[in-house]
């Protein structure tokens, strides 16, 4: 019986998230970060190599975030230096695209 | 309840301390991701609702301080498959680490950290990254229960356009302190990722330098399709318990509808990973105890937000026993804050 209440629980949970993220989606304009724009191009050629890189380095691990605080790039960056060994050049690179 | 309370009180301190002392330069993140798992396997049925934060502490232009823990409450049948469902509280510090980034091709790091082998431990165990909620069943090859303490050196040895070279080397040493236990190890990794096309591949090796000594190696592929949103990964591992290997491919229906229809949200995954145990005995290697082969089926759905739903659905076939149908499910949300304001260049 307590199976079945959780298992309901999670579906309702599940539910609920559903509808307040697709509404959400629908009714405030889009917040989406530079990283989530695979389509966005620059006529800057630092900027379009630091795109390449972080196409190309990031998502050889996971999908790139949708959006990312201004505030929050450089630790970011250099957490995923570390953690998928980037060169410095990556580093500046791949920084300069997030935050130019 | 003490043992969270310890938790959130170390974590608690460090964000407080660090926060301040890096105001004035790039500000701190609290990451990670939070989920609820469900599980069913032949009669038993188990719940995690789980937290798994990062904090990630850029000090100065060369040094980070970062961490992940996983904390989870296993919800189960106290007998296995009968008696009144309980919980039980698991807090693991999976990293705590000191990097520094000597130069363009060198970070030490120093502290608590995942065990470099193979592409699973490092890179795909997170909850919100991992396709599946389980690790595969060779996981435990190799990467001595996840975890080493000691001294690690890791970078891009080679960065060109056309291939990158990328290396670490490790040393662990024995600890058997609570939620900081780790095996006296040393081994690493090498890998060679090619741009043009998002191939990498690399080798793994470990020697365990305590108890039964042993050598464990591996090989791992992972490749991402530049022109359709489809990505395969895998490995193979070797150790005196037995050889395995797993593999999947995952392709994101991205193509149907535009980006964000409701069809383009869906990700169907395949996964086969095989084991073949060795006839020589390895006391508390966490592998299983016969052959066994699992197919498997997943499907996750990304909603907005950085949340995704996911699903799947496996058979194990064990050359000794009874086969099992494996059901699981599971809501993860991955999150993302900085700790202050700070320098975003």
């Amino acid at each position: 019986m307590k199976q079945q209440i959780l298992v309901l629980l999670f579906l309702i949970c599940s539910l609920c998230v559903c509808v307040a993220t697709f509404a959400q989606t629908s009714t405030t304009p889009g917040t989406k970060t530079k990283a989530s724009r695979s389509n966005a191009t620059s006529s800057d050629p630092a900027s379009s190599e630091g795109e390449k890189r972080f196409q190309v380095n990031c998502g050889r691990c996971h999908n790139p975030p949708e959006e990312l605080p201004p505030a929050a790039t450089r630790a970011v960056v250099r957490h995923m230096r570390v953690r998928a060994m980037l060169s410095a050049e990556d580093e500046k690179l791949i920084l300069e695209f997030l935050n130019p | 309840m003490m043992t969270i309370a310890r938790f959130a009180g170390v974590f608690a301190l460090t964000l407080l301390g660090f926060t301040t002392a890096s105001a004035q330069s790039a500000s701190p993140i609290l990451s990670g991701g939070a989920g609820f798992f469900g599980a069913s396997g032949g009669d038993n049925t188990f719940f995690q609702p789980v937290l798994a934060p990062v904090l990630a502490i850029p000090l100065g232009n060369n040094w980070l301080i970062e961490s992940r823990a996983d904390l989870r409450e296993v919800v189960a049948r106290q007998f296995g498959t009968s008696g009144p469902y309980q919980g039980t509280f698991f807090g693991t510090l999976e990293y705590l680490q000191l990097d520094y980034n000597a130069n363009s091709h060198l970070t030490i790091t120093a502290g608590r950290f995942l065990t470099p082998f193979g592409i699973f431990n490092e890179r795909m165990s997170a909850i919100w990254i991992n396709k599946f909620q389980d690790a595969p069943v060779i996981a435990a090859i190799g990467t001595a229960q996840g975890y080493s303490d000691g001294l690690m050196l890791r970078g891009a040895a080679i960065s060109n356009s056309r291939y990158a070279v990328n290396y670490s080397a490790y040393f662990s040493t024995l600890s058997t302190i609570e939620n900081l236990r780790s095996q006296r190890t040393a081994g690493g990794r090498v890998g060679v990722f090619i741009p043009g096309i998002r191939l990498e591949v690399g080798t793994s090796y470990q020697r365990k330098l305590q108890n039964q000594r042993m050598n464990s190696y591996g090989n791992d592929i992972s490749w991402t399709s530049d022109r359709l949103p489809l990505e395969v990964k895998g490995e193979w591992a070797h150790s005196l318990s037995g050889h395995g290997y797993w593999i999947y491919a995952a392709y994101r229906l991205s193509q149907f509808g535009g980006g964000n229809s409701p069809i383009a949200r869906l990700e169907p995954i395949v996964r086969m990973q095989q084991f073949f145990r060795s006839s020589r005995p390895v006391s508390g290697d966490s592998l299983p105890s016969t052959n066994v082969r699992l197919p498997g089926f997943g499907l996750n759905y990304y909603l907005p937000h950085e949340v995704r739903l996911n699903a799947s659905y496996g058979r194990e076939l064990v050359s000794r026993g009874t086969d099992v149908n494996q059901w699981e499910f599971g809501i993860t949300y991955r999150f993302l804050f900085p700790l202050s304001r700070g320098d975003s260049r």
